[in-house]
């Protein structure tokens, strides 16, 4: 076989698993087919066509938000001119500001509680023993195969018990309740050798000082990445917030976004609020994109 | 320093092991109280719930299964569970051959991957929301798709209102878009772990870059396609976030899903202990998913 007898050189050619061979013309029709498909060029050119579609949607997003209102959209010229009207008209449309603060009170004040006493609890349930501390282990690993639907009519009828209905408190307590931080973080702790926190315990460090001064510092990386993806989950949340969140003045922002859209808006306006809503995440992505890509393949944390 | 060390740990001593007791009692009884309040109440109150009347008022009937027997004889749930698995059947293979191409491409790259990466990845920071919104102006009627067919001459696509699998895989669609990201970097990881030489040997025995993909790339990848799989499948069962801004379960029911059927009974009729009822068939669908995962990665381990 032509094929087989030409390989030796080929590979002896190039190093690389999937390098392009160029410069060294095989000698079968299959042989050529092999290269075509290696070829980077190809891989590009796949990635660009994907790239559009991943991107393009958003790039309409910004087009729209900051087009005239009244611009006729149809048939997708540019628009004729920039405006930020949309930005400030959107402002004072309904409870735009409120949902915004809300958003960032559900967001923030959960990333630093669930990290705060996730962190504690991984510390003990990696490092301590004491009476039931095995159960309660399993326990929070149990809730991790309990979808949040499945207990949302006991939450809801438990924060109404407690007058937490349209009330930020009554939005944040349930999800404090986070398995996948305390398991991720004791899994990280785990890891740590023991000698770190022997080392502080004879230095006669108190417990708590040996816990914000070694613990905290020390497993930095796994907190990072948390903290990003309880934001992320929370700023993008809709079904929780939607239900107990019933009035205007406790909704958050993507609430809000689902919910305007009626007539009273113009698509414009609608996407400056979409934008809004986004600038967050994408600065989170920005500044933090290493962090996120590593822990996904690492660690396979799914919202 | 050594044998101070050494003796610290010969003797743990009754009052050690009290104090470290103390200390992970303290330590975890935030996360206790919170667990306790809002995590396992609920679940347990998930199961009591439906088995009870529950109404707006606080007035609770106990039912037994009732609440079950009304929910296997009603027509309503059984369209919802048959829109999810057909949502379902159509998202979770788009989602998987979409990320495993991304995936196998930017594995293919020398330079820019972390370019290309990046933008493959975007649309996984936005909300289920925000990607509805987006594609309900895309799919509509006068929307950038339409608009070019008609001016193609081409009849428009009733992406929306359609009938059941226009709707559905429209819906897909958006989901696909937004959450592939995620999938593809799980597949990237997989890739970059595959040992290069078996390819390597494959090429040097004369193995077309589809044979080597068919016969090595994939198979290897087994076990990390079968967590894709069951992630994306427990995703899909979940739908809601889309459905409710692009469709509102329309048309005609075509994209009424069980957990919209669920926010339905729970939100719009009250219902609580019969929504409570439809969450605990989510539950068993999900816990079978996740052991048959569990059992998979035993085996292979």
């Amino acid at each position: 076989m032509t094929t087989v007898s030409s390989t030796p050189h080929s590979a002896g050619t190039s190093e690389g698993p999937s390098r392009p061979q160029t410069g060294n013309p095989g000698p079968g029709g299959r042989q050529r087919k092999r290269k075509s498909l290696n070829t980077p060029r190809w891989s590009i050119a796949s990635l660009i066509v994907i790239s559009f579609f991943t991107v393009a949607p958003l790039l309409a997003v910004v087009v729209l938000a900051f087009s005239p209102a009244d611009e006729p959209t149809i048939p997708y010229a540019l628009p004729t001119s920039l405006t930020f009207e949309n930005i400030t008209r959107i402002f004072s449309v309904g409870a735009f500001p409120t949902w915004l603060l809300n958003s960032v009170l559900y967001s923030v004040i959960s990333v630093v509680v669930v990290l705060l006493t996730a962190s504690m609890a991984a510390y003990a349930l990696a490092r301590k023993r004491f009476p039931g501390r095995n159960i309660l282990l399993w326990s929070i690993i149990a809730t991790l195969m309990v979808p949040v639907q499945a207990t949302l009519i006991p939450t809801f009828i438990l924060i109404a018990n407690l007058d937490g209905v349209n009330t930020i408190w009554g939005l944040i307590l349930p999800t404090l309740a986070n398995g996948q931080a305390v398991f991720l973080i004791r899994q990280f702790i785990l890891d740590l050798p023991e000698e770190l926190f022997d080392a502080a315990r004879i230095d006669g460090s108190g417990e708590w000082r040996t816990f914000v001064s070694i613990v905290l510092p020390l497993i930095r990386p796994v907190l990072a990445t948390l903290a990003i993806f309880v934001f992320l989950w929370h700023w993008n949340d809709l079904l929780w917030p939607l239900v107990v969140g019933q009035t205007d003045e406790a909704r958050t922002l993507t609430v809000g976004l689902a919910t305007l859209n009626t007539e009273l808006v113009s698509t414009s306006n609608i996407m400056a609020a979409a934008l809004i809503s986004f600038i967050p995440c994408l600065l989170i992505f920005l500044f933090l994109q290493r962090q996120i890509v590593s822990s996904i393949t690492s660690s396979g944390v799914k919202g | 320093m050594s044998t101070h060390l050494a003796s610290k740990r010969s003797q743990p001593g009754q009052a050690r092991l009290r104090r470290e007791a103390v200390t992970g009692i303290l330590f975890v009884l935030p996360t206790l109280i919170i667990f306790a309040v809002f995590k396992f109440l609920p679940i347990g109150g998930a199961g009591a719930m439906s088995l009870t009347q529950y109404r707006l008022n606080g007035d609770v009937e106990f039912l037994g299964a009732e609440n079950y027997e009304r929910l296997f004889a009603d027509p309503n749930f059984w369209q919802s569970l048959g829109v999810t698995l057909g949502y379902v059947v159509i998202f979770v293979p788009l989602i998987i051959v979409i990320s495993l191409a991304g995936a196998v491409l930017l594995n293919n790259l020398k330079r820019h991957d972390g370019l290309f990466r990046s933008l493959l990845f975007i649309p996984y920071l936005s909300s289920f929301v925000l990607a509805g919104i987006i594609f309900k102006w895309i799919f509509s009627n006068d929307g950038p798709i339409n608009v070019a067919l008609a001016g193609a001459g081409l009849g428009a696509i009733p992406f929306l209102s359609g009938d059941q699998w226009i709707v559905l895989l429209s819906l897909a669609m958006v989901a696909v878009w937004k959450g592939f990201g995620y999938s593809m970097l799980i597949f990237l990881a997989g890739l970059k772990a595959q040992p290069g030489e078996i390819h390597e040997a494959a090429k040097i025995d004369g193995a077309t870059s589809w044979q080597t993909f068919r016969h090595i790339t994939l198979p290897l990848l087994k076990p990390v396609t079968f967590f894709v799989l069951v992630i994306e499948t427990i995703v899909g069962f979940q739908v809601f976030d889309t459905v409710y801004v692009m469709t509102g379960g329309g048309p005609a029911n075509a994209s009424h899903s069980l957990i919209y059927f669920l926010y339905d009974q729970g939100f719009e009729f009250f219902d609580f202990g019969y929504a409570a009822a439809i969450g605990i068939v989510l539950f068993f669908i999900v816990l079978v998913l996740s052991l048959v995962q569990r059992r998979f990665f035993n085996e292979k381990a």
